[in-house]
C-alpha cells in the first residue's frame, strides 16, 4: 500500500474554501501521509490551466491515484473523471473530496474549526484512494428501436417524430381507437378540433412503415436494461409479440376526476364534469337542452377535485392545481356562448388560473357576459334542487359576502386531472409514483422525462397535469432523450455496482428483496445457489449491502475496506492543533 | 339570500348603455372615490351584473351621491366607463322607480 503514488490537489475556490479554511495548513498536515507523493494548492481546480497542470504531474511523477479537493462531486466529478482519462490515469483511481459544501460553506462563523475539519476529510479521501482499484465502465450496445406505450396525441408526436430521426417505432394503445381524450374533447384553443388533430396524426402514422401500432395491445414483461430491452406485448387477438427496444417512452396520459355521487349534486341531469359537458358539446349541433328543456343558465364550479385542502377526511386529497381546467372552461363557457349568446353563464372559482396566452379566454369570457364569482375554499358552492333546474348557492368573497342563489339549468363541475390507475404497467417497468400518484421524475426542472429506470421516460400527462401544449412539449423532450441515448449505440454504465462473495453467500434472498432495480437474481455456481447481480441493471444504490447477514455484498469502488479506512482516518486526531 | 334573476341581467344588456363586463374587483375606485361610500361604485356594478335588481333599487341614493366627477374612472385598470355606467343605473331607476319617462 505504501507504494502507491498519489497526489492531492486541494482547491481555495477563489476564497469560497480559502476565506474560511487556511488551505496551505491543510496541504502541509496531508503531504506526508503514507502514499502521498505530491501535495498542492490551486486558485481554481476546475480551471483549465490547473487542469494542464495535474495532467502533467499525473505523467511525470508517474501518479496512480489522486484526490482532489474541491466541491461537492456533484458539479465536478465528471470534469476531472475525463481529466483523469487525458492523463492515461483510470478515471475510478480519483477520489473527491468535498471540502467547500461540506466544510467552509458549513463553518462561515470563522475559527480554527474548519481548517482542521478540512483535514480530515482530505485524509478520509487519501484512505480511500489509497485503496482504490482501476475499475471499467461497461459498454452496452443499444437496440435503435423504441417502444411508445399510450396512442394519445403525445404518444402519437412522440412517434411520428422517433421516426423522422430515423428510429424505428413499436406504439401500443389499449384502447381499441388511438387519440385518447382530445378525440372526444371537440374544439380547441386557440383553433382546431380533437377528432381532426388525431385523425391527422392517425393518418401519417399509417404511412410511415418504421411504426407498427398495435391497439387494444398491452405490456405484460419487460426484460433487460438500457439500451437493450425486451418487452412483451399481448396484442388484439390474445397472442403475445417480443419487442426489442433501446428505450421506452410511457405516454399513459390521465384520467379525469370522477365526484362521488352527491359531490357537489354529481349524479342529477344536468350536473356534469367538464369532460362529460365537452363530449356532450362535441356530440350534438342541435339547440342546447338538457332533459329536453332548454339551457338558459349555465353554473361552473372550478376546482372540483383538484386543490383539495390538506386536512380534508379524503385518504389521499388531491393537493396539485390540474392546469388545463380553468382555461378549458373560459373556452367551453364561449363555445357556449357561440352556440346561444342569450345564455347566461356565472362562473364560481377559487382562483382563476388562465396563465399565458389563456388570459385571452378570460378576458374573452368576460367581455361576453360571463359573471365571475370567487368562493373561499371552506365555502364552497351548495346544488339545490328546484322544480328541474338547479340552484346553486354561493357565498361571493368579493361581494361583501352576499349569498348569491343562482338558477342552473346546466351546472358544470370543472373536475381536474387524476393519475390513471394502473398497477400493472407500474409493476412491469418499475416505474417510481409520487405522493400525487403520477410518475416521478428524477429531476422536476432538469431531468423532466427521466425516471430512475435508465431509458424508461415518461412524458406527457402521465408525469403531471399539463394541457396539450404542454403533454406535446414532454413527449418531444422524451423523443430527444431516447435518440440522445440511442443515436450514439451504445452506453456507458459506471462500474460501481454491488459483488457477491460466491464463498460467503448463503443464498437467503435478502438482497433481492432489498434492490428496488430488480437487479439481484439467483444462480448457481458449481452446484451451490447464490445470489448474482445482473450488472446491467445494477445502480450501485447499495440498498443490498447492509441487509446481506452474511457480509457476502460488495460495492465496488466503496468496499467496506474502503469505507472503514476512511471513516478510521475522519477520526484520526490532527496532530498539530490548528492554531 | 339573494337571488340571481337574469330577467334583469337581460334587460340591461339589451339597452347597451351599461358595460361592467370587463371589471376584476380589484376596488381601486372605491378607495379613490371621494364620496367614500362601500357600495360605490363597485359594488353596484357587481349587483348588476349578478341580476340583484333589488340591491340596486335599494340603494338609489348611493347611485345618486355620484359626483361623476370620473376620479375612478381615471384610475381604473380595466378601463371601465364608471361614470356613464352610474348615469345608466340613474336613468334606470328615473324610469322604474320615478316613473319618468326616458329622457
Ligand atoms: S386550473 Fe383552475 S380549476 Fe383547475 S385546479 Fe387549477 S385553479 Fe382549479
Ligand atoms: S377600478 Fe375598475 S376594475 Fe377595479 S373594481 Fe373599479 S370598476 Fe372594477
Ligand atoms: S365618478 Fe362617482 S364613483 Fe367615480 S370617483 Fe367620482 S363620485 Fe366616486
Amino acid at each position: 500500500m505504501e507504494d502507491r503514488r498519489i497526489g492531492v490537489f486541494i482547491c481555495y475556490c477563489g476564497g469560497n474554501i480559502s476565506d474560511y479554511v487556511e488551505v496551505e495548513k491543510v496541504r502541509a498536515a496531508v503531504e506526508n501521509e503514507p502514499g502521498v507523493v505530491l501535495a498542492k494548492t490551486q486558485m481554481f481546480a476546475c480551471s483549465d490551466a490547473a487542469q494542464d497542470e495535474m495532467i502533467s504531474d499525473i505523467k511525470e511523477k508517474g501518479l496512480d491515484g489522486i484526490v482532489v479537493a474541491s466541491c461537492s462531486p456533484k458539479l465536478h466529478l465528471y470534469t476531472f473523471r475525463a481529466m483523469s482519462l487525458r492523463a492515461g490515469l483510470n478515471p475510478f483511481r480519483y477520489t473527491q473530496s468535498n471540502i467547500r459544501e461540506q466544510c467552509s460553506w458549513a463553518h462561515r462563523d470563522g475559527g480554527p474549526f474548519a481548517t482542521e475539519k478540512a483535514i480530515r476529510i482530505v485524509r478520509a479521501g487519501i484512505a480511500r484512494a489509497r485503496l482504490s482499484e482501476p475499475l471499467a465502465t461497461m459498454r452496452i450496445e443499444t437496440t435503435p428501436k423504441v417502444l411508445v406505450l399510450g396512442a394519445g396525441v403525445a404518444g402519437l408526436m412522440a412517434s411520428l417524430t422517433l421516426a423522422d430521426i430515423g428510429l424505428p417505432v413499436f406504439l401500443v394503445e389499449k384502447e381499441p381507437e388511438v387519440g385518447g381524450w382530445t378525440c372526444k374533447w371537440g374544439g380547441m384553443f386557440p383553433q382546431g378540433n380533437g377528432s381532426d388533430l388525431v385523425e391527422g396524426l392517425l393518418k401519417k402514422v399509417k404511412q410511415r412503415e418504421d411504426i407498427t401500432l398495435f391497439t387494444r395491445a398491452e405490456i405484460i414483461e419487460r426484460t433487460g436494461s438500457v439500451g437493450d430491452f425486451t418487452a412483451k406485448i399481448r396484442v388484439a387477438d390474445g397472442s403475445v409479440v417480443s419487442l426489442e427496444v433501446g428505450a421506452i417512452i410511457v405516454a399513459t396520459g390521465f384520467d379525469t376526476y370522477r365526484p362521488a355521487e352527491g359531490e357537489f349534486g354529481y349524479g342529477r341531469e344536468g350536473v356534469w364534469t367538464l369532460p362529460e359537458v365537452k363530449e356532450w358539446l362535441a356530440g350534438n349541433e342541435g339547440p342546447l337542452a338538457v332533459d329536453g328543456r332548454p339551457v338558459e343558465s349555465v353554473a361552473y364550479i372550478y376546482c372540483v377535485g383538484s386543490r383539495q385542502p390538506k386536512d380534508s377526511e379524503l385518504e389521499r386529497p388531491n393537493l396539485y392545481c390540474s392546469r388545463y381546467c380553468c382555461s378549458s372552461a373560459l373556452h367551453t363557457a364561449l363555445q357556449i356562448h357561440e352556440r346561444n349568446p342569450e345564455v347566461h353563464q356565472f362562473h364560481l372559482y377559487r382562483d382563476m388560473r388562465s396563465y399565458g396566452k389563456y388570459e385571452l379566454l378570460y378576458e374573452e369570457a368576460s367581455r361576453k357576459g360571463s359573471m365571475f364569482f370567487r368562493f373561499e375554499n371552506d365555502a364552497p358552492p351548495e346544488i339545490l334542487a328546484e322544480s328541474r333546474r338547479h340552484i346553486v348557492r354561493a357565498k361571493g368573497q368579493l361581494e361583501g359576502d352576499e349569498v348569491l342563489d343562482i338558477p342552473a339549468d346546466l351546472v358544470v363541475l370543472v373536475t381536474g386531472m387524476v393519475p390513471r390507475q394502473n398497477d400493472a404497467l407500474i409493476n412491469v417497468l418499475k416505474l417510481p409514483v409520487g405522493t400525487d400518484g403520477f410518475f416521478n421524475e428524477i429531476h422536476p426542472k432538469l431531468r423532466p422525462v427521466e425516471t430512475v429506470m435508465d431509458g424508461v421516460f415518461i412524458v406527457g400527462a402521465s408525469q403531471g397535469p399539463k394541457t396539450l401544449a404542454e403533454s406535446v412539449a414532454s413527449s418531444l423532450a422524451g423523443v430527444s432523450k431516447s435518440a440522445a441515448l440511442l443515436k450514439k449505440g451504445y452506453v456507458d454504465l459506471d462500474p460501481y455496482i454491488a459483488m457477491v462473495n460466491a464463498e460467503r453467500c448463503v443464498w437467503c434472498g435478502k438482497c433481492l428483496e432489498a434492490c428496488p432495480y430488480g437487479a439481484i437474481e439467483k444462480s448457481v455456481l458449481e452446484g451451490k445457489e447464490i445470489a448474482s447481480v445482473i450488472p446491467s441493471l445494477c445502480k450501485g444504490g447499495g440498498a443490498c449491502v447492509p441487509v446481506c447477514p452474511e457480509d457476502a455484498i460488495e460495492l465496488k469502488g466503496y468496499t467496506s475496506e474502503e469505507i472503514t479506512a476512511a471513516i478510521d482516518a475522519l477520526i484520526e486526531q490532527v496532530a498539530a492543533p490548528v492554531p | 339570500m339573494a337571488r340571481v334573476n337574469t330577467d334583469f341581467i337581460d334587460e340591461v344588456r339589451r339597452s347597451d348603455g351599461f358595460d361592467a363586463t370587463a371589471c376584476m374587483h380589484c376596488g381601486q375606485c372605491t378607495a379613490i372615490c371621494p364620496m367614500g361610500l362601500d357600495l360605490l361604485p363597485r359594488r353596484l356594478f357587481f349587483y348588476v351584473g349578478a341580476g340583484l335588481e333589488d340591491k340596486v333599487i335599494e340603494n338609489l341614493e348611493t347611485i345618486f351621491s355620484c359626483l361623476l366627477c370620473r376620479l375612478c374612472e381615471e384610475n381604473c385598470p380595466r378601463d371601465v366607463h364608471i361614470a356613464e355606467d352610474v348615469r345608466f343605473l340613474r336613468n334606470y331607476i328615473n324610469r322604474k322607480v320615478h316613473k319618468l319617462a326616458r329622457i
